[in-house]
């Protein structure tokens, strides 16, 4: 296969060319993504914000049914797979899903086990290491955060008085959201960037080996065959159809091609003898 | 030593120096081993990525101390980047050795950089979103210098050839110059 011209100038470039676009494609489908991902996470953490502050006057006036009706609504929206509340021992107290409540957490899954891999849980955490992307007991992709709710003066200085100074954390929700529109976006996104690259692609290489083929390997293969020809002994053959650089080569063989020509006719005419050529004049 | 038939000796009977077609043979096959040296490269490539797609999973974890010496590890983006950048000139690099026609082969060098960009993800904790990114560059990288030498080595070989024919030929016609 490398013996060819055509194949030992267009390959590398191909293969260059070809595993460039692949690399630069992979990195910049990779860095969507994460941006994607982390849009969402924020987005995710806003909704999460807006739950605690939407239940935060119910909480404050320790009012269960509207607490629960608050998480039982969000909880029914489309998109969100789960929605639940539990207290500082991991009790769900509330939840989108009624038959959760009453159970507890596990510490050790995943998004629970950055706070509590230690023997204490840490008290503040970043928003990004709250996230945790998991395929739930539905087989449905979920993107979950957790917040935690802090303790806040007007909690502890409440009529109630339930929560103490000390209490850091009162609770966590723990909202989950579809990751599928996220993952239809992604895959469309790669679909549209694996069709950019194989037109860039075949646009790129295709034209190269087009131009190079018509301005270059078949003049080449013209001038050979003549070449071949004339050192068979075939020397009537004609060249042309050269154009370019390539031209002045022709021009050179074809010279070459007529002196041979005309020094074999001499050649023949010597053979002949002097005799034959008395007989001509 | 093996390489003249009894009858190609010289006129007076005495035998032609040995030491040319040995050397000339010893040559080529230098060339050809040398010509299939980037199969271990591109093996090892395909080892290392083998253990790289498992995020290096066998090996032991390094003690805290030595984390702490290392530091925090750059983040994705700067690795990402970084790999670009080499990616890039690493081709242009190569194309330019192979347009002049040098003999020089840097798959090694270059398995040592894939290798570092492999930790530096794996450290950092992208392996999985960027692993593709650095196989895709190996291979094409390696897959290129491996060419490079290879068509090298078959152009010299040819040469090599070439030469040993035209020595046959002149010794042939020293031989025989009546023919």
């Amino acid at each position: 296969m490398f013996r060819t011209l055509s194949a030992r100038a267009i390959v590398p470039v191909a293969v260059a060319v070809t595993g460039f676009v692949v690399i630069c494609c992979i990195l910049l489908y990779s860095v969507m993504k994460t941006d994607m991902i982390n849009d969402t996470t924020t987005h995710e953490t806003n909704l999460t914000d807006t739950v605690i502050k939407s239940t935060r006057y119910a909480m404050l006036k320790s009012d269960r049914e509207t607490l629960r009706n608050i998480i039982a609504n969000v909880g029914d929206q489309k998109g969100v797979e789960h929605l639940r509340i539990f207290n500082k021992k991991g009790l769900i107290m509330f939840s989108g899903d009624p038959r959760e409540v009453g159970r507890f957490v596990d510490k050790k899954s995943a998004g629970c086990i950055g706070c509590h891999a230690g023997p204490l849980a840490t008290a503040t955490i970043g928003s990004m290491e709250r996230v945790r992307r998991f395929v739930n007991e539905r087989g449905v992709a979920v993107i979950a955060i957790t917040a935690p709710i802090y303790n806040e003066p007007a909690c502890y200085t409440a009529q109630c008085h339930f929560h103490t100074a000390e209490q850091k954390i009162l609770g966590t929700l723990d909202i989950g959201l579809s990751a599928a529109p996220l993952l239809s976006t992604l895959a469309v996104m790669r679909g549209r960037m694996i069709i950019f690259s194989i037109m860039v692609l075949l646009l790129t290489v295709g034209g190269v080996a087009a131009l190079l083929r018509r301005q270059i390997f078949i003049p080449l293969r013209e001038i050979t065959e003549f070449t071949s020809d004339i050192n068979n002994g075939n020397l009537d053959r004609e060249l042309t159809g050269i154009s370019g650089e390539l031209s002045d080569l022709a021009d050179d063989i074809r010279a070459v091609a007529l002196q041979l020509r005309n020094a074999v006719e001499e050649i023949e005419e010597l053979k002949k003898g002097p005799g034959q050529t008395k007989e001509k004049t | 030593m093996g390489n003249h038939p009894p009858e190609s000796r010289r006129k007076d009977g005495s035998d032609y120096p040995q030491s040319t077609k040995p050397l000339e043979n010893d040559k080529i096959r230098r060339l050809r081993a040398r010509s299939s040296h980037f199969l271990y490269v591109i093996a090892l490539f395909i080892a290392m990525s083998i253990g790289a797609i498992r995020d290096f999973d066998f090996l032991p974890s390094l003690p805290p101390g030595i984390h702490d010496l290392l530091g925090k590890p750059p983040s994705a983006e700067m690795i990402s980047t970084a790999l670009l950048i080499y990616s890039f000139s690493a081709i242009i690099l190569i194309l330019s050795r192979m347009m002049s026609g040098s003999a020089s082969y840097g798959g090694f060098t270059q398995l040592a950089y894939l290798a570092g960009f492999y930790l530096f993800y794996h450290f950092s904790g992208a392996m999985e979103e960027n692993f593709w990114a650095v196989f895709a560059a190996g291979m094409t990288i390696l897959g290129l210098e491996s060419y490079q030498v290879w068509s090298w080595c078959r152009e010299e070989i040819r040469k090599e050839e070439e030469i040993s024919a035209e020595l046959d030929r002149k010794r042939r016609k020293d031989d025989n110059p009546d023919v």
